[in-house]
């Protein structure tokens, strides 16, 4: 079944193909092409192959999505997009997969920090791309990477260059507004040698059921300082799946924040590859409601030596929902003085949720100092009993605990407008527990 | 870490002990497998009716399986045809009725193995039942055993004397199509123990099976099947080894464990099949079903394994909790050396209510060994109040080898208690420090600070094998400091 319906998509390829940019160049044709051939050898990724084995992502293949051609001439609800457009940052907005000028703010960067759309990029200096392109992640990872090298249609280019300190947070805004609609993006990010940037990737769509298949590049140069901040807030009928594959060099300095509130079906890959004394954060919360089902990957690749890796992932699940975690840590035979630490927390608040968790580490030197940690169950009877013992109602007491369990992941985010706006989504998906007056 | 490299190299260089061979007159098969095979096998044996049909149902389902390639371990394929599926020390019709009857060269290998039957009667302790090949080669305390009405015997006379209690309870945990080796272990097994406790009763000594595999070119499948009825207790020791070898050998056994309401096994192993040498040439793969169904309300499994030995360990001795406020217990020391490859831990499936299940495992790998921790947490939707306590440290010696922890956690239960922790490490500079300040050599400060890591399941094993156990894993350690 699985090439079969894969084919749908393979035998659609010829229409869009013409239309997809880059076609004049050769190595980008290549590599589409490469990519093309191993997505319809493998189809879609199947519950066989163990990252995959919690995630049926079968229904993708029954629906078949299309892709937009060329950019979208639909008016979208602004007030509504207003939302989720920060203050303090600089935008750049990709509708159905394609950068709309109209809608981004990229007024006032300063000159020498490239903020583009990729087609933009393509036309002006594919060398440039060229560089960067596929050198994070092969199309050979798996199946949704090899199908957004085949299909992405456009993403955005941000480079910052070296001893560049950008003050304001660039926020790259995906949005879909059509139903059965795929919007394949890929983007590259570079931070050179010193240079320190924020960006906060943010994900929402029309109430309907879509493919949101977004690839995103990350190059983290010489003692260069990234944050990034993924905030997913897919429609819930929505498909996502969001690939981040970020290359650390030396001394460099990553930290991605990771909130998985929206799709029905949502699979997030952060993979990092760490070079010489550099350091990674990975933080995550899930929130599962509903019938979602949310998928976190996470690898961190200790390649080299004296690099510290800390990762934090928090789940609380309700209703029919599944949450999984799968993490991976691998220190390579080389990677003496390796610092790694994993964590994930879950919480279960319904009979009918499920988890899956599938911490990993794999360990070729022995110099190394590496845990991680899983835990499933319960809010700590002896915490609600202390709030009870402090005239706290039962079912307010649980309240406060499962809001205090998920929002400390929210108060890392030091920024203003973002943290009112994931604090807003999290009281949403909670409303019953929403708890943040008063007492907080 | 100051042993220098000529030192480790004659460290490393310590001798299999138990790497003799025995020189007998054997029944052997030809190497190869068949339906016909089977059918000779069954007629051999002198089995029922019901067991023909088992073998060649558990057969044809094999050969429509392919071996498991998802474990860490690599190793060549197997070529099934070239195993000789029986090999029995020749001996009279009748077998042997009593010690006095066994092949004296039998009983002087395990002399050398350190199981000396013939004491065995006087020294108050073991009862031992050992395998040698193939063949269940001598059962001591049976009389006494006997009395207490428990039953304790080769499962292939168990076959032929207590037929339905065999019936009812064999593949009744591990079905003939579990997996590859566990097929293939149902199709040809030819020997292996069967103990059956009545109830309410708490077995007056603990029971014991040495397994050997002594010719060239066989496999060993042994099958062991215990059931421990209502309120019984029985605690069950297992030890192996085999000779060295240059071509590697397969032992692929199963042991189902059955606890009924009340009841509680202990399962002990001590693990020291032939590990191949330095070059990793030779060695025992040792692929292993061991599973226990704690089919009762209150019933315990507690499964302690010492791992030293074999070149490949496939092996995960798992708990079905099925009763409500079952037990199970995972204790588990797996070391590797060289290069040695383990890829073991364990699944505890809780189905019962307020089940219960603790893991604890410590690998430590050295030289070029990979040490893997598979393992599983699965909590279904009924299992109210579960609980699950795992703990899996890895210590690495040298910096050629490789320990991964792969655990899954998978539960459905809002009240259910999962925690998991794995940390991995190398012995800490500042613990040899302090111990050789102390006057203590590096060698020494090593071997204490392991045997510190692995206290936890030592303290589990029974006296006689935490003995041996720790003395195993010094020499299987030793040399690979430095």
């Amino acid at each position: 079944m699985t090439t079969q319906t894969a084919s749908r998509y393979t035998a659609e390829y010829s229409k869009i193909e013409a239309k997809l940019p880059g076609g004049s160049l050769p190595w980008l044709l290549e590599l589409r092409n490469d990519a093309l051939k191993q997505f319809s050898g493998r189809g879609f990724p199947s519950l066989r192959e163990e990252e995959w084995r919690y995630t049926n992502v079968s229904s993708i293949e029954k629906n078949l999505f299309e892709p937009r051609l060329e950019p979208s001439d639909q008016q979208i609800d602004k007030d509504w997009l207003k939302n989720y457009c920060l203050a303090d940052c600089w935008q750049i907005v990709l509708v159905d997969g394609y950068y709309s000028a109209e809608l981004s703010n990229l007024a006032g960067i300063p000159k020498n920090v490239t903020i583009k759309s990729l087609n933009e990029l393509l036309d002006a200096d594919a060398e440039q791309v060229e560089s960067y392109f596929g050198k994070a992640v092969s199309i050979d990872e798996h199946s949704f990477v090899a199908f957004n090298t085949a299909w992405f249609g456009d993403g955005a280019f941000i480079r910052i260059p070296a001893k560049t300190l950008l003050d304001k947070p660039v926020q790259l805004l995906h949005v879909v507004t059509d139903p059965n609609r795929l919007a394949a993006t890929r983007n590259l990010v570079i931070a050179e040698s010193m240079a320190q940037a924020q960006m906060i990737e943010t994900y929402v769509g029309v109430d309907q059921a879509y493919l949101s298949a977004a690839v995103t590049e990350v190059f983290v140069e010489p003692n260069a300082d990234l944050t990034m901040f993924k905030l997913q807030c897919e429609s819930e009928k929505a498909y996502h799946f969001g690939g981040t594959y970020v290359k650390q060099s030396r001394d460099a300095r990553f930290s991605h924040h990771n909130f998985a509130f929206g799709s029905l079906l949502a699979r997030s890959d952060i993979h990092v590859d760490l070079g010489h004394a550099s350091e990674c954060n990975l933080n995550g919360l899930y929130l599962g409601i509903k019938r979602q089902h949310l998928d976190n990957h996470t690898r961190i690749n200790h390649l080299e030596p004296y690099a510290v890796s800390r990762e934090v992932y928090k789940g609380v699940l309700d209703d029919r929902a599944r949450g999984v975690f799968q993490g991976r840590v691998v220190v390579a035979e080389d990677a003496q003085k390796t610092d790694s630490e994993m964590n994930n927390r879950n919480l279960l608040l319904s009979n009918d949720a499920e988890v899956d968790t599938k911490p990993q580490l794999e360990i070729y030197a022995d110099d190394v100092k590496c845990a991680h940690g899983v835990t499933v169950g319960q809010l700590d009877e002896k915490s609600v009993f202390y709030l009870q013992s402090r005239c706290v109602d039962e079912e307010t007491a649980r309240n406060m605990l499962t809001f205090a369990f998920a929002n400390e992941m929210v108060t890392k985010i030091k920024q203003k407008s973002l943290h009112d706006l994931v604090l807003a989504e999290v009281l949403k998906r909670f409303p019953q527990r929403g708890i943040t007056q008063d007492w907080l | 870490m100051s042993a220098s490299a000529k030192e480790i190299e004659q460290l490393i260089g310590k001798e299999y002990k138990q790497g003799f061979v025995t020189e007998l007159e054997t029944d052997t098969f030809p190497p190869g497998l068949d339906e016909e095979v089977i059918y000779k096998l069954w007629k051999i044996k002198n089995e029922p009716e019901f067991m023909l049909e088992y073998r060649l149902k558990a057969f044809r389902h094999w050969q429509t399986m392919k071996s498991p390639e998802w474990a860490f371990v690599k190793f060549d394929p197997i070529d099934y045809q070239a195993v000789s599926y029986y090999s029995a020390p020749k001996r009279k019709e009748d077998g042997p009725k009593s010690l006095d009857e066994v092949d004296p060269q039998i009983l002087e290998a395990y002399k050398k193995l350190g199981i000396p039957l013939d004491e065995q009667e006087r020294l108050a302790g073991v009862a031992v039942d050992a395998v040698f090949d193939s063949v269940s080669v001598a059962t001591t305390f049976k009389s006494k055993l006997k009395e207490a009405g428990v039953i304790f015997c080769p499962i292939s006379e168990a076959l032929r004397e207590y037929p339905e209690l065999v019936q009812q309870y064999l593949g009744s945990v591990v079905p003939t199509g579990d997996n590859f080796f566990a097929a293939l272990n149902s199709a040809v097994f030819t020997d292996g123990s069967f103990v059956y406790i009545p109830k309410g009763v708490r077995c007056p000594m603990e029971l014991s099976t040495y397994f050997r595999i002594n010719a060239a070119n066989t496999g060993q499948f042994e099958r062991t099947l215990i059931i421990a009825d209502e309120g019984s207790y029985v605690s069950y020791l297992e030890g192996c080894t085999a000779p060295m070898r240059d071509e590697n050998q397969l032992h692929a056994a199963v042991v189902e464990l059955i606890a009924l309401d009340n009841a509680e096994i202990k399962y002990s192993t001590v693990q020291n099949w032939y590990p191949g040498d330095k070059e990793g040439k030779g060695g025992i793969y040792n692929f292993v079903t061991k599973r226990a169904d704690c089919r009762g309300e209150n019933s315990k499994v507690s499964w302690t394994q010492v791992e030293t030995g074999s070149a490949i360990t496939w092996k995960y001795p798992s708990c079905v909790l099925t009763g409500n406020n079952s037990i199970g217990e995972f204790y588990s020391v797996a070391l590797t050396n060289n290069y040695q490859q383990a890829d073991t831990g364990t699944k505890m499936i809780h189905i019962g209510k307020n089940t219960r299940s603790t893991i604890i495992s410590k690998g430590i790998s050295a030289g070029r060994a990979q040490n893997t921790y598979r393992g599983l947490v699965k909590v279904l939707k009924g299992a109210e109040n579960a609980r699950n306590y795992t703990q899996c440290d890895s210590l690495l010696v040298g910096d050629k080898c490789g320990a991964h922890t792969f655990p899954y956690v998978e539960v459905k239960q809002p009240s259910a208690q999962v925690e998991h922790e794995a940390t991995t490490s190398k012995i800490s500079e500042d613990q040899l420090f302090f111990c050789q300040q102390r006057g203590l050599s590096a060698e020494d400060a090593v071997s204490m600070i392991v045997n510190g890591f692995c206290k936890e399941v030592f303290k589990e094993l029974p006296m006689e094998f935490a003995v041996e156990a720790q003395a195993l894993l010094g020499l299987s350690l030793e040399g690979s400091v430095g």
